[in-house]
């Protein structure tokens, strides 16, 4: 006698089968062994509860993802990361309750990645990435959680002393403090950068020069990536449409609106940033899975906000712009003589 | 009556970065030519766009420069970042300054750049009577046509919009300082393309003036 599987068996199989990877009906189908309509149903299912996500909706081809919502933008990783992690967020949590007092999420986190690049933690292959506000571990950091050692870490003793050593040193330190600490400490320009020109502009009284100077920076460590020109476009955009405005009115007059598009722009480029730190490991090495299936909503949605907060900036640029002669820098007529014939024409 | 100017991308670059102790004929002519107004100036939006690439490429050809100013080993000669046609100014402009502080180089080049942008914008805003021809009302066979004998798509599209503009109107005058595509036998080429190969469209061409071949 054929043992038939129950419905729950079915969507047992279904959610392991899509831990590692999403999967369209058809792949799913295949390793259950069932039908077409049978999968599609209990997928229905799974997805009204919140289980799996539908990622791709073709006419013929629909692709589900697990959904764990404990990464971000949902990336997969291994059963094992996953009970690292939590184990690694577990000591940070206790060592800081040993001091009676409960992290931060910046401070979970970042707790977290220095414990994760220090060499004798043994826990270099947990994947950690560039996003909003610096480095951060791939599993979200979320100090309201329970999190449990489900594993005991190798190297547990060791990683109890760095993190020691790291509370000890960053207790009383504010979540801005630690996020600008670290960008210097990984030495990223655009992050450090993009700190300098928040703290520039949130100034009472602008000093024009400085803002350009750092702008000046930002644009020459900016990327140019052609699989990506828009990052480096747009920030180009930004920039010069900042400058612009600066010669027909008074910058400060703009500061909010300037602050709302950095924050657009920001959020696009720290996105690019995002996906640049994991294209870059071996697990997605070569794969067009990352911006087909997880980042190519999030990167398209941020690109259009930076795209339409620019162009709003630059209509009110447009808007003071008259006919007054700009004065030259005095190096430009030496400038104009090098150029002299060039079109910028293919 | 003075017809009026249907106008190409490079006469409008020529015309912003023209000065008087180092111009060529061509970017005289065009500065005297904007300078001197009769008219209507016409512009479509592939011209525009264009316009603003070529903001970007400036932009790009000022980072990769300041990038070897920094840091002499750095090779924008092989990373395509700059283009072929662009890497000889690439290259002057790196032996020109090199040796120049970088703090001061970057705002050389940044308001070398805001100079040039803003002459163009201002051109735009205030010398242009009409914006024509949105991109996404260029006939593509047209484009196609056009491309049958002039090879740079960004030009094939320049040119069906003013074909496509000319329809119905009095002749202007399509006005390039272009000495590679658009040269007056090259452009009468394409007239007698167009009669031969598309007798049935009956393309109307504007009238060429060529500024980089005129006297």
């Amino acid at each position: 006698m054929v043992n038939r599987k129950t419905a729950e068996q079915i969507k047992d199989e279904i959610l392991s089968i899509l831990k590692e990877e999403p999967l369209s009906i058809d792949q799913i189908r295949k390793k259950v062994e069932s039908n077409w309509s049978t999968i599609n149903s209990y997928l229905e299912e799974l997805s009204k509860s919140g289980k799996v996500k539908e990622i791709i909706s073709a006419d013929k081809k629909k692709i589900y993802q697990r959904v764990f919502g404990d990464t971000y933008f949902d990336i997969p990783i291994t059963d094992l990361e996953r009970k690292k992690f939590r184990a690694l967020f577990s000591l940070i949590m206790k060592k800081y309750k040993e001091r009676n007092k409960t992290p931060t999420k910046t401070e979970l986190a970042k707790a977290a990645v220095k414990v994760i690049n220090s060499q004798s933690s043994g826990l270099a292959e947990l994947p950690t990435v560039w996003y909003l506000y610096g480095m951060i571990p791939l599993m979200i950091a979320n100090p309201s959680q329970n999190y449990s050692e489900e594993i005991q870490l190798e190297h547990t003793p060791k990683i109890n002393s760095i993190i020691e050593n790291y509370i000890q040193e960053n207790h009383e330190k504010k979540s801005k403090q630690l996020q600008r600490e670290q960008h210097i400490e990984y030495n990223d320009a655009l992050y450090c950068l993009s700190d300098s020109f928040l703290d520039e502009v949130q100034k009472p009284n602008w000093d024009k020069e400085k803002i350009f100077d750092i702008l000046n920076n930002f644009f020459i460590a900016c990327p140019i990536d052609n699989e990506f020109q828009e990052v480096f476009w747009l920030t180009d955009r930004f920039v010069s449409t900042v400058r612009k405005l600066s010669y027909f009115d008074n910058l400060e007059n703009h500061k909010i609106k300037i602050l709302l598009v950095f924050d657009a722009l920001w959020k696009f480029i720290a996105t690019y940033k995002f996906y640049k730190t994991l294209s870059n490991q071996k697990r997605f090495l070569g794969k067009e899975s990352l911006v087909n299936l997880y980042l190519g909503n999030a990167l398209a949605v941020r690109k259009d906000c930076a795209q339409e907060a620019i162009s709003d900036l630059h209509s009110i640029y447009w808007s003071k712009l008259d006919d007054r002669e700009i004065k030259e820098h005095p190096e430009t007529k030496k400038m104009k003589a090098i150029m002299s014939g060039w079109t910028g024409e293919d | 009556m003075d017809k009026d100017s249907f106008l190409d991308t490079n006469v409008i670059v020529y015309y912003i970065n023209y000065q008087q102790e180092s111009s060529t004929e061509p970017i005289y002519r065009s500065y005297i030519y904007i300078a001197n107004k009769k008219g209507k100036f016409i512009i479509c939006h592939a011209v525009i766009r264009e316009l603003y690439n070529v903001m970007s490429k400036f932009a790009t050809l000022h980072k990769e420069v300041l990038k070897k100013v920094e840091d002499s080993s750095y090779n924008f000669e092989e990373n395509k970042n700059i283009s072929k046609r662009d890497l000889p100014f690439a290259q002057k402009i790196y032996f020109s300054y090199k040796d120049y502080n970088t703090k001061d180089l970057k705002e050389i080049f940044a308001s070398q750049r805001d100079i040039f942008e803003i002459g163009t914008e201002q051109f735009l805003k205030n010398k242009v009577d009409s914006q024509v021809m949105p991109m996404e009302q260029i006939n593509l066979e047209l484009v196609n046509k056009i491309r049958d004998i002039i090879p740079n798509y960004a030009d094939c599209q320049i040119l069906a919009s003013a074909l496509q503009y000319q329809k119905d109107k009095g002749i202007f005058l399509f006005v390039t300082a272009d000495g590679e595509h658009l040269d007056p036998n090259g452009y009468d080429f394409l007239k007698e393309h167009f009669e031969i190969n598309y007798p049935k469209e009956k393309y109307q061409f504007p009238e060429l003036k060529n500024l980089y071949f005129e006297e």
